[in-house]
């Protein structure tokens, strides 16, 4: 098999195929930088013309385009406060707090440093463990996937913000909105109100923009007095070759989330906002200091930014393997594969694998690029739109908006549906609402919902079932140690400050 | 030598005549298509329906000659109904065509409310015919479908069955066996077929029916029982079929092109004419077999009757065993 690896690297490095990666990762990270503006809506687009391509020069553009954005996404969540992808919400945590004090340009190095590396090693585990860990995939039964939803659901609570009652009124919000749509086990329509666009749930990217993009345009436009454009044109940034040094204290983060990262996209199902979400949370309790986490600490930026490109080529490895597309952007890879007479399975290793193994190294070449073209090129070139005149950078950001969403079912119902997002979200921002809560509510609440009663329904209702594989035991061990923890030691401080006192 | 003489004559005479009737019935559709032909997609870009619409397209493109184009356009949604609605409800000029899914493009029309029934519809040729199968995991115990029914005997309603979704070919087909075995199964619908085999692959549901074609490339993991057609698959030579095991049990997903209802005579006689010279395009047929397809045009009223008769057994089913 390794033989193939090498074999396949040949013809990925021809002319044409090289090119191909390179126009892949500054589109996609073009894309990921524009709100509303997707991975996955970009390799839709490209799909039909991929007809006429050859497959690598096809699936190195998608390669490239999936990484890139997975980092694009990155720039308007740090200089914005508006994620570019869903993948990016954890990046705003600390990117825009950092970019307030005047450090934004670190903050996009350390975010493009982070996503190559995550994306490396991605690329790599694809590339030598992608069997075995396919059959780790074939563990996660839908018992197994509640168990780690409910274990993302333990990072809500860090997510709640300083007034607990409005952070949970958020993630209720959140669960509320994973309700809408046709319940998929018996077919009834909960919340549709008769709309046919509705019956297949709310789409992420319509929430997220609305919630996350339209008040900060808002905002922008609302702010009569013009930026001192001189400064804000200039990130103040050094060459990234004399910053990475600097950021090697982060190795261990990004070892974490670049396991937390591959495991999340081997996950059927699962996709890279929870991998961000998820390793964002684990940095955090992992920190020597969690109070500053949430105000510009550089190493929350690398923990979701590893592992939203952790999550690429690994969730790529059930969808090349079994045939799960485990995210939206792995789906319409699959359709590309599919066009050009690749059918995913295991068979596809042995019937091609000069394409299989080419696909692969393009991932690698592609994270690899992330640090030529994001760091040096387009880091620089997107700081120079924050020199716009806030009214006219809030009106662009609206209408980019508009036809992003638009164009992901290609109606205007998704448009209005986001419009009215845009006017919740603007009442929870000026009422001091946190909006992560939401976003986590919406991914995990259905996530778990819909795993709980998969589960409940091979059991026959028995709710032994939920404790019944040692993979599901684990995952309960482990949420256990992860609510419990903190209550023990709280218990033992005030008992040890008792004593003092006494 | 008489003989001989006939026979040239005859075939010069159909020859001449064709060829009359190719000019005189020219200026007939001499405009038509004067505009690219748009094929709707009730599913994403990249998914199954939307290969099969690009790829038939391109033969599509070449068989109707004249310069003819054919762009596909997605409207994805409620199981492929915002498609199959707008389809119904285009002008019939022969300018929007759309891709059609039996039986769940009218099994749908059953469980909900729908804009359109079989009658809204010029049905021009079905394309491909993908029969269901019985599966069940190499290390599974059952080893024939008569062992596997068995199973779900000891205990009706307590063995399970995974499915794509319902309303489907995958949850018809197990509601057919079970009434065809006088049984009954759990069913578990999954998101989709690739998740159904994912779960079956691990071990987490005893069985599950699935299109023919989602098996391929899984023979090492899976192990076909059945095949739900009256004769066994060029793919799968080796599986029997349900009705060889003593279940006559019949049931797949049928992919074809549908137009609004009410096309102009020679627009329609046009299209029909197009799709049945694919039935025997070589380069189609390999292009649809790499992607697990067999290739099975069904032109003109057959294919009104094949739409007409999956729409009686979905009617059927949600009669008897209404699934919300």
């Amino acid at each position: 098999m390794y033989g193939n690896l090498i074999d396949a690297l040949p013809s990925v490095l021809s002319l044409g195929n090289l090119l191909a990666v390179v126009i892949g990762v500054v589109a996609g990270i073009c894309v990921g930088a524009l709100p509303g503006l997707s991975a996955t809506m970009a390799i839709s687009v490209l799909i039909p013309f991929t007809f006429g391509m050859d497959p690598l020069v096809a699936l190195g553009m998608m390669a490239g385009i999936y990484n890139g954005a997975m980092y694009g996404g990155s720039i308007p969540a740090v200089l914005l406060r508006i994620p570019g992808t869903p993948a990016a919400v954890a990046t705003s945590f600390d990117g825009y707090p950092m970019a307030q004090q005047g450090r934004g340009g670190y903050a996009l190095q350390v975010a493009v440093v982070s996503s190559a590396l995550g994306g490396i090693v991605s690329a790599l585990v694809l590339m030598l463990l992608a069997p075995p860990l396919a059959k780790v995939t074939l563990l996660f039964g839908p018992t197994e996937i509640f168990w780690v939803a409910v274990f993302g659901m333990s990072a809500i609570v860090f997510l709640l913000g300083g007034d607990v009652l409005k952070g949970l009124i958020s993630a209720a919000f959140g669960v509320f909105v994973s309700l809408v749509g046709a319940d998929t086990i018996t077919g009834a329509e909960r919340y549709t109100f008769g709309h046919l666009e509705l019956l297949d749930g709310i789409n992420i990217v319509v929430l997220l923009v609305g919630l996350y993009a339209l008040p900060p345009a808002i905002g922008l436009l609302e702010e009569v007095r013009d930026f001192d454009t001189e400064n804000t044109g200039r990130l103040n940034t050094t060459s990234i070759w004399k910053a990475i040094p600097g950021m090697l204290k982060y190795w261990k983060t990004w070892v974490r989330s670049s396991i937390i990262g591959v495991f999340v996209g081997i996950l059927p199902g699962a996709g890279g906002s929870m991998a961000a979400f998820l390793s964002y949370n684990e940095a955090r309790r992992a920190s020597k200091n969690p109070e500053e986490w949430g105000k510009g600490e550089p190493e929350g930026v690398a923990a979701s930014e590893t592992s939203n490109n952790a999550d690429t080529a690994a969730a790529l490895i059930p969808a090349l393997t079994l045939g799960i597309p485990g995210t939206a952007v792995a789906a319409v890879m699959l359709g590309g594969l599919l066009i050009h007479g690749l059918q995913p399975g295991p068979m596809l290793f042995r019937d091609n694998p000069e394409i299989v193994f080419g696909f692969m190294w393009q991932f690698l070449f592609a994270a690899v690029l992330l640090i030529f073209l994001g760091g040096a090129l387009a880091t620089n070139s997107f700081a120079q739109v924050l020199r716009l005149p806030r009214p006219l950078l809030g009106a662009i950001i609206i209408s980019l908006v508009f036809i992003g969403v638009y164009s992901i079912n290609g109606r205007m119902f998704d448009v209005y549906l986001m419009l009215g997002f845009g006017l919740i979200g603007y009442f929870m921002d000026k009422l001091k609402f946190p909006l992560p809560p939401v976003v986590l509510g919406l991914i995990l609440g259905g996530f778990a919902e819909q795993n709980l009663r998969l589960a409940l329904r091979i059991g026959g209702g028995d709710w032994g079932i939920l404790a019944s594989s040692p993979t599901a035991k684990i995952l309960i061990g482990m949420i256990l140690l992860v609510v419990l923890m903190p209550l023990f030691s709280r218990l033992r401080r005030s008992r040890k400050a008792n004593r003092v006192a006494g | 030598m008489f003989k001989m003489i006939r026979r040239t004559l005859v075939i010069s005479a159909i020859t001449l005549s064709a060829q009359a009737m190719a000019t005189l019935s020219n200026p007939a559709f001499a405009d038509y298509p004067d505009k690219p032909i748009e094929v709707i997609v009730g599913y994403s870009a990249g998914g199954g329906t939307d290969v099969l619409a690009r790829v038939v397209g391109k033969y599509l493109e070449q068989a109707l000659g004249d310069d003819a184009s054919v762009v596909v356009k997605n409207q994805p949604g409620a199981g492929g109904q915002i498609g199959f609605t707008s389809v119904a409800a285009a002008r019939a000029d022969g300018h929007t065509l759309g891709t059609f899914n039996l039986p769940a493009a009218m099994a749908l029309t059953y469980d909900r409310q729908a804009a359109y029934d079989v009658d809204s519809f010029d049905y021009l040729a079905n394309v491909v015919h993908d029969p269901n199968t019985l599966v069940v995991s190499q290390n599974s115990p059952y080893h024939s479908l008569k062992a596997l029914i068995q199973a779900a005997k000891e205990k009706p309603g307590s063995l399970g069955m995974a499915l794509s979704a319902l309303g489907g070919n995958d949850h018809f087909s197990a509601l057919l066996l079970a009434a065809a075995a006088d049984t009954e199964f759990n069913l578990i619908p999954f998101n989709g077929a690739s998740m159904a085999r994912t779960a079956l692959l691990g071990g987490h549901v005893a069985a599950g029916t699935m299109a023919l074609s989602q098996t391929i490339g899984f023979e090492d993991e899976l192990r076909v029982l059945a095949v739900l057609d009256d004769e066994r698959s060029s793919f799968a030579p080796e599986v029997p079929t349900a009705k060889e095991q003593g279940y006559d049990v019949e049931m797949g997903s049928y992919r074809g092109f549908v137009a609004p209802h009410g096309l102009p005579e020679d627009i329609r006689s046009r299209l029909e004419a197009a799709f049945r010279a694919l039935a025997d395009n070589k380069a189609l047929h390999d292009e649809l077999a790499a992607q697990g397809n067999t290739l099975d045009i069904v032109v003109g009223d057959d294919y009104r009757e094949l739409a007409e008769s999956q729409s009686d057994i979905a009617a059927q089913l949600w009669e008897n065993h209404p699934w919300k």
